[in-house]
């Protein structure tokens, strides 16, 4: 952080924790990382209780169809009959909560909250994940570059990253999803919008990665043993992807667990204000935008799709804490 | 306070249950709970008639809207809220009465001095002007001022927006383009259209057309001072021959009228001007304009398309508040076409499947229950001359008749169902949610209906082309309309005659080019006695219901609230609206 | 110094005209690809192909991608004209477009909206960093106390809360339910009162998502300050306790609150989609997605310039102040 270039935020406003792990890894190189941070996280409770909930939901999300047809009802069925016909909101108290429908119903059609939560979670990870993908290829490879070849390379890709993070990415997002077409590369309407969430979220977000790890790089390529790699007559691949990349391992993980929710969040909210995938297929945001119009009288309908997404993203950020405190001596 | 609110819910479901399904099916007045509390006119009451007719003038008529006008000129606007404001501030030759229901549908002479005179072979229509006519800056109002907002319309690359209906029936191959490229020195250059003095104007059609002076009373046809306009920002200030004038116009914000004093009432046959001013406030916080509206320091809905789902819970619980609510039909049929373009439409007994299969009430919960819409048999709204009960398909029972749709895509020679594609615009929530449903229920006959959700913002250029319809396969579109002038050509003719399917901009869906239907539009163009007009519109209603091109949804319907302090509410059927121009204020505040 | 200035503000032009061009790119070219026609939307219910064209015309979409760039660009410095069918009207520099929609310029109407974002963003500013820092400051002096890890949890939660999600029930109890604040939003030109009354909600519900970033991010940064040898060095002095906190420990803290500082207060000016829809706010972000939603292109393109000018110039003066506060920084 003591050059100007780099001062322009690095991993400014999304996580900023990331960093310090970073700045932190190159401690632990050489002293088997691998299994200190595993005996460290072992230690951590807090993180493994957030690990494991991770786990179940993924499961859940995989298993959805399977669990709404143990517990819940077909996705899309609507039932008439659990819905106030003049208003349009469920029978009942608590958004039509009972033992058939375990979360209650949805407004209007009576579909069962239950399975679109479910269903909705498989959107959500989905996304979340492959965007992750994204921005971690991505970020890796500019960032390496930038680092290691540093001249015109650094330059480009540096000047690069400081435009994608002066976009306006929510506004510029939802404007590009709004002009998407329905069909595109053989991929259904679903498709389509998870393709361009996945692209659009994951484009986004590999600068706050590609900084990371163009400075790891920077700092390692004066390194000994790159320096004994360059000696050998290695080539500029193998020192890039065999020598400097297996000591960015640590960050890359810490960075790519904390990115996950964050990028759930963020497809909650391009969901949020229309630009996901589009009913009938259900996601978190889409309900809580729904559920906007209707708070006061059937305000379970907001708080489960609310309740969903913040356990998910603390879930995810209680692991990535961990992760990142097992990596760094100091942390704990 | 959560277990408070949920008791009431539950209380609210059971009243509801009794209340609000007494009133589902046919506009009609009061359906006679509770009128009467607090001297409240009681439900509907201003459907059919005038509540708290009163002469006292004064005061401030508070407007609010969640939705900004479309444009304040009267030649761009299409907002059927911005045709009934503009009754505050432009005049026309002849204008919708001031009375209730279907009484404001007649036209009566606004500008000019008696109705017109019309040449024997029904094509040449002739004006007289009143005198003594001013604009809000004291100029004299001229046949030529009206000629020249006319002619602005054919400029539709500076006056882009409104209807068109007037270049149809006035260009004869002119290929006018409007005063401002117009090489004639007065800008007068449109031929169809003469002033041979300054009160007197002369329009000659192609061919008669009795519905010619419907698009006269539109405000595309009202008096535009050449000077004084500004072209495409007219809109900004548009200069006032009414009884209110713009004191301020803030896009966005609101919209301040105040007294015209240079309007004469004398002149003026039916607006009755009590407010000193008239304010419209602009919001974008549709529940915070509902709390406003029930605590009575917001007067009415402009947009008047209903109180937001909250605040209808809270009225339709409460009697006194629901005496102060009107549950009006609009003039809109919301309805799914029906393509026979599009295989196996082309079989009218895969039609007869969907309409028999559809299931109208799961449909009707879809755009939000019996207070949004009534269940709807035919494709001729109710405010509309000609209109009738006529449902063949028993939509309105309200349930599907599956054994019927089953024995129909038997006879259409797909027994086991077929897969087709529904379009909807993605951008309206109540009509994604009418697909769905539709689809859910086609379901049961083994119709494998794919949900396609194209831009809104594209209409004339997906649904409205027909090369696009056919290439996706759009078998089903769900749409809704409202008529331009209240007959049954301005309604039904841009929707079922075959002379109106364009290559883009298309509102014939089904494409329905059936000579029997267009030449029974024909006979009524020609027709002078509207109720032989209206007739031949309830044949060619009948003759699209059975063949089977439209499924209809519902007649859809608003409920409004109306501030008690109000005075002189009616619904007008012309817009399907309360009539703001007879609106005043009680207290004079 | 004045060197530097110079070249950052050549970069501020630089990154400015890149996110133009791209915006410019993407919205005007995307619609080709798909097949829709800008000028189709401007026209009534009854479309006309004469008027198509005219409009086309008109709105300059005849002419080349590049000279519409072009005299896009020529508009913000020197202005430029656009022809209202009567008489002409002159868009003054600088000149962000004309809308075709609304019959009006961009610039004021950004201009005017801007305000609401200024107040939001102020206001929750100064509550997020005086408590985000101040409880992540406290939590890092009494590390591993009850405090620190009640303080953590709060903050963990907040950051992995939807803030729409937190606005809504903030809306539902304490405007809906208990009334204490309205739910619209005045001017404070018209009424200060009830400018401020509107903006609590919103403010404390961004000030808490934004403070629980600070909380973590400080109390993460002084621990590993309080680490650094020169710390020690001065305790070692045998200076007093404040004062090495107050007057060593804090400053290198500042830095990366500074950062994120930047960003986020530049991000928020230049329009908060989420908060203003959550909230019914009337600023750039509701501007721009209603623009987006009737592909009023003039007006997305002025908000995403207007957007990025803002984050760019954040981050420029966070830049200057590092210069300040940390004297590790060097501008060279």
């Amino acid at each position: 952080m003591t050059t100007p270039t780099e001062t322009t935020g690095p991993a400014a406003g999304a996580e900023p924790e990331a960093n310090s792990a970073a700045a932190v890894a190159k401690k632990i190189e050489g002293r088997s990382p691998g299994r200190i941070a595993w005996d460290r996280l072992k230690r951590d409770k807090v993180a493994l209780a957030g690990g494991a909930v991770v786990i179940l939901l993924i499961l859940a999300a995989i298993f959805a169809p399977v669990l709404t047809a143990l517990f819940g009802h077909p996705v899309d069925q609507p039932h008439p009959d659990q819905i106030n016909p003049d208003l349009g909101l469920p029978k009942g108290s608590f958004g039509g909560i009972n033992s058939d429908f375990l979360l209650g119903v949805d407004p209007t059609f009576g579909r069962d909250v239950f399975s679109r939560i479910l269903y909705g979670a498989r959107i959500s990870l989905l996304v979340a994940f492959l965007a992750a993908t994204v921005s971690v290829l991505i970020g890796v490879v500019m960032g390496i570059m930038a680092g290691y070849f540093g001249g015109w390379v650094d330059s480009v890709i540096s000047r690069v990253m400081d435009v994608l993070l002066a976009f306006p990415q929510l506004l510029f997002s939802i404007a590009l999803v709004s002009v998407m077409p329905n069909s595109l590369l053989g991929l259904n309407d679903t498709g389509v919008r998870v393709l361009v969430l996945v692209v659009v979220i994951g484009f986004f977000g590999w600068p706050y990665i590609g900084r990371i790890v163009r400075g790891q790089a920077l700092s390692l390529r004066e390194r000994e043993f790159v320096d004994a790699a360059r000696s050998l007559g290695a080539g500029k691949a193998h020192i890039l992807f065999r020598e400097l990349l297996p000591n960015l391992v640590a960050p890359i993980l810490v960075y790519a667990t904390l990115i996950i929710p964050t990028n759930i969040l963020n497809e909650a909210a391009l969901s949020f204000l229309g630009a996901g995938v589009r009913p009938p297929t259900p996601s978190w945001g889409q309900m809580l935008s729904d559920a906007v119009a209707i708070y006061q009288s059937d305000p379970t309908y907001m708080v489960v799709p609310g309740l969903a997404i913040f356990i998910t993203v603390l879930a995810f950020n209680l692991f990535g804490d961990g992760l990142r405190d097992a990596l760094d001596p100091k942390g704990n | 306070m959560k277990r408070n609110r949920t008791l009431a819910a539950a209380a609210l479901a059971a009243t509801l249950a009794l209340t609000v399904s007494a009133c589902g099916g046919h506009k009609g007045g009061t359906t006679g709970d509770s009128a009467g509390a607090k001297g409240a006119a009681g439900f509907n009451a201003a459907v059919d008639k005038v509540v708290n007719a009163s002469d006292k003038k004064g005061g401030t008529l508070n407007l609010w809207s969640s939705t900004d006008v479309d444009s304040l000129d009267p030649g761009r606007a299409y907002y059927a809220s911005v045709w009934n404001f503009e009754r505050f501030y432009a005049r026309t030759l002849l204008a919708f009465d001031g009375k209730p229901g279907k009484d404001g549908l007649k036209l009566v002479p606004d500008l000019a001095s008696a109705q017109p005179e019309i040449s024997a072979d029904g094509k040449t229509y002739t004006f007289k002007l009143k005198s003594g006519l001013k604009y809000e800056d004291g100029s004299v109002i001229t046949s030529k001022d009206i000629k020249y907002g006319i002619e602005r319309v054919f400029a539709q690359d500076v006056i882009s927006g409104g209807p068109t209906y007037l270049i149809n029936e006035l260009d004869q191959g002119q290929g006018y383009k409007g005063p401002y490229t117009d090489t004639d020195p007065n800008k007068l250059g449109l031929k169809s259209v003469a002033t041979p003095d300054d009160s007197t104007i002369v329009f000659t059609l192609a061919k008669p057309n009795s519905d010619f002076p419907y698009l006269l009373a539109m405000g595309s046809a009202s008096p535009v001072p050449q000077k004084l306009d500004t072209g495409a920002k007219y809109g900004d200030k548009p200069v006032s021959s009414g009884p209110y004038k713009f004191k301020s116009v803030d896009p966005g914000k609101g919209y301040e009228l105040v007294r015209n004093e240079n309007w004469d009432p004398a002149s003026d046959p039916f607006r009755k001007a009590l407010p000193d001013s008239v304010k419209l406030t602009i919001t974008t916080n549709a529940d915070d304009m509902d709390s406003r509206l029930l605590a009575g320091t917001a007067d009415l809905d402009w947009g008047q398309t209903g109180l937001s789902q909250a605040a209808q819970a809270k009225v339709l619980q409460d009697n006194a508040l629901k005496d102060n609510t009107d549950d009006a039909y609009n003039g809109f049929i919301r309805y799914v076409s029906i393509v026979p373009k599009v295989a196996p439409f082309d079989n009218i007994h895969c039609r007869n499947a969907v309409l028999y299969a559809a299931d109208t009430t799961a449909l009707q919960t879809a755009r939000g229950g019996s207070v949004a819409g009534s269940l709807f048999g035919s494709m001729l709204p109710p405010n509309i001359l000609g209109s009738d009960d006529y449902d063949p398909y028993g939509l309105t029972k309200g349930k599907p008749n599956l054994d019927k749709a089953k024995d129909e895509l038997k006879q259409c020679g797909k027994p086991d169902g077929f897969k087709t594609t529904v379009a909807v615009r993605g951008n309206k929530a109540k009509e994604v949610n009418s697909a769905v449903a539709l689809q859910t229920a086609l379901k049961a006959i083994n119709i494998d209906v794919t949900v396609d959700q194209y831009d809104g913002k594209l209409i004339s250029s997906v649904i409205g082309a027909p090369d696009v319809v056919h290439s996706k396969n759009y078998g089903l579109i769900v749409m809704g309309w409202g008529a331009d002038y209240p007959t049954g050509s301005g309604y039904l003719q841009p929707l079922v005659d075959g002379r109106f399917i364009t290559s883009n901009g298309n509102n014939n869906f089904s494409e329905i080019n059936d000579p029997a239907i267009n030449g029974l539009f024909d006979q009524a163009a020609a027709e002078k006695d509207p109720a032989k007009a209206a007739d031949l519109y309830k044949q060619v209603n009948h003759k699209v219901v059975d063949g089977a091109y439209y499924l209809p949804i519902v007649a859809d319907k608003a409920l409004n609230y109306r501030n008690p302090r109000l005075t002189n509410v009616y619904i007008t059927d012309a817009f399907g609206e309360v009539d703001f121009q007879a609106l005043g204020v009680s207290d004079g505040k | 110094m004045l060197v530097y200035v110079f070249r950052r503000l050549v970069n501020v032009v630089f990154m400015l005209l890149v996110v133009a061009a791209v915006t410019f790119g993407i919205f005007f070219m995307v619609p080709k690809l798909t097949g829709s026609d800008p000028a189709l939307l401007y026209v009534g219910k009854i479309a006309d192909k004469a008027a198509v064209e005219g409009i086309r015309h008109k709105m300059g979409l005849d002419k080349s991608i590049i000279e519409q760039f072009w005299l896009f660009l020529k508009g913000i410095f020197v202005g430029r004209d656009f022809n209202a069918g009567v008489d002409v009207t002159h868009c003054s520099a600088p000149c962000l477009g004309y809308s075709f929609k609304t019959e009006r310029e961009v610039w004021p109407l950004l201009l005017d909206r801007v305000g609401v974002d200024f107040s939001l963003a102020v206001g929750a500013s100064i509550l997020w960093v005086v408590l985000g820092t101040g409880t992540g400051v406290v939590s890092a002096l009494r590390r591993g106390t009850l405090l620190d890890r009640i303080t953590m949890t709060g903050a963990l939660a907040g950051v992995s809360l939807p803030m729409y999600f937190t606005g809504l029930v903030a809306l539902a109890v304490f405007a809906n339910n208990l009334g204490w604040f309205p739910n619209n939003y005045t001017d404070f030109a018209d009424d200060p009162l009830l400018w401020f009354e509107g903006l609590v909600l919103p403010w404390i519900t961004l000030a808490f998502l934004f403070a629980a970033t600070y909380a973590r991010l400080s109390r993460a940064t002084l621990l590993d300050v309080l680490g650094e040898d020169y710390i020690r060095t001065a305790r070692a002095k045998g200076l007093a306790e404040p004062v090495v906190i107050g007057k060593h420990a804090m400053r290198s803290t500042l830095t990366p609150i500074l950062t994120i500082f930047g960003m986020d207060l530049g991000g928020l000016l230049g329009g908060a989609v989420l908060t203003e829809k959550t909230f019914n706010l009337r600023g750039l972000g509701y501007e721009a997605v209603t623009s987006i939603a009737s592909s009023d292109l003039p007006v997305i393109m002025g908000v995403t310039l207007f957007a990025a000018f803002f984050i760019i110039m954040a981050n420029l003066l966070v830049d200057m102040l590092y210069a300040v506060v940390d004297p590790r920084v060097r501008l060279g």
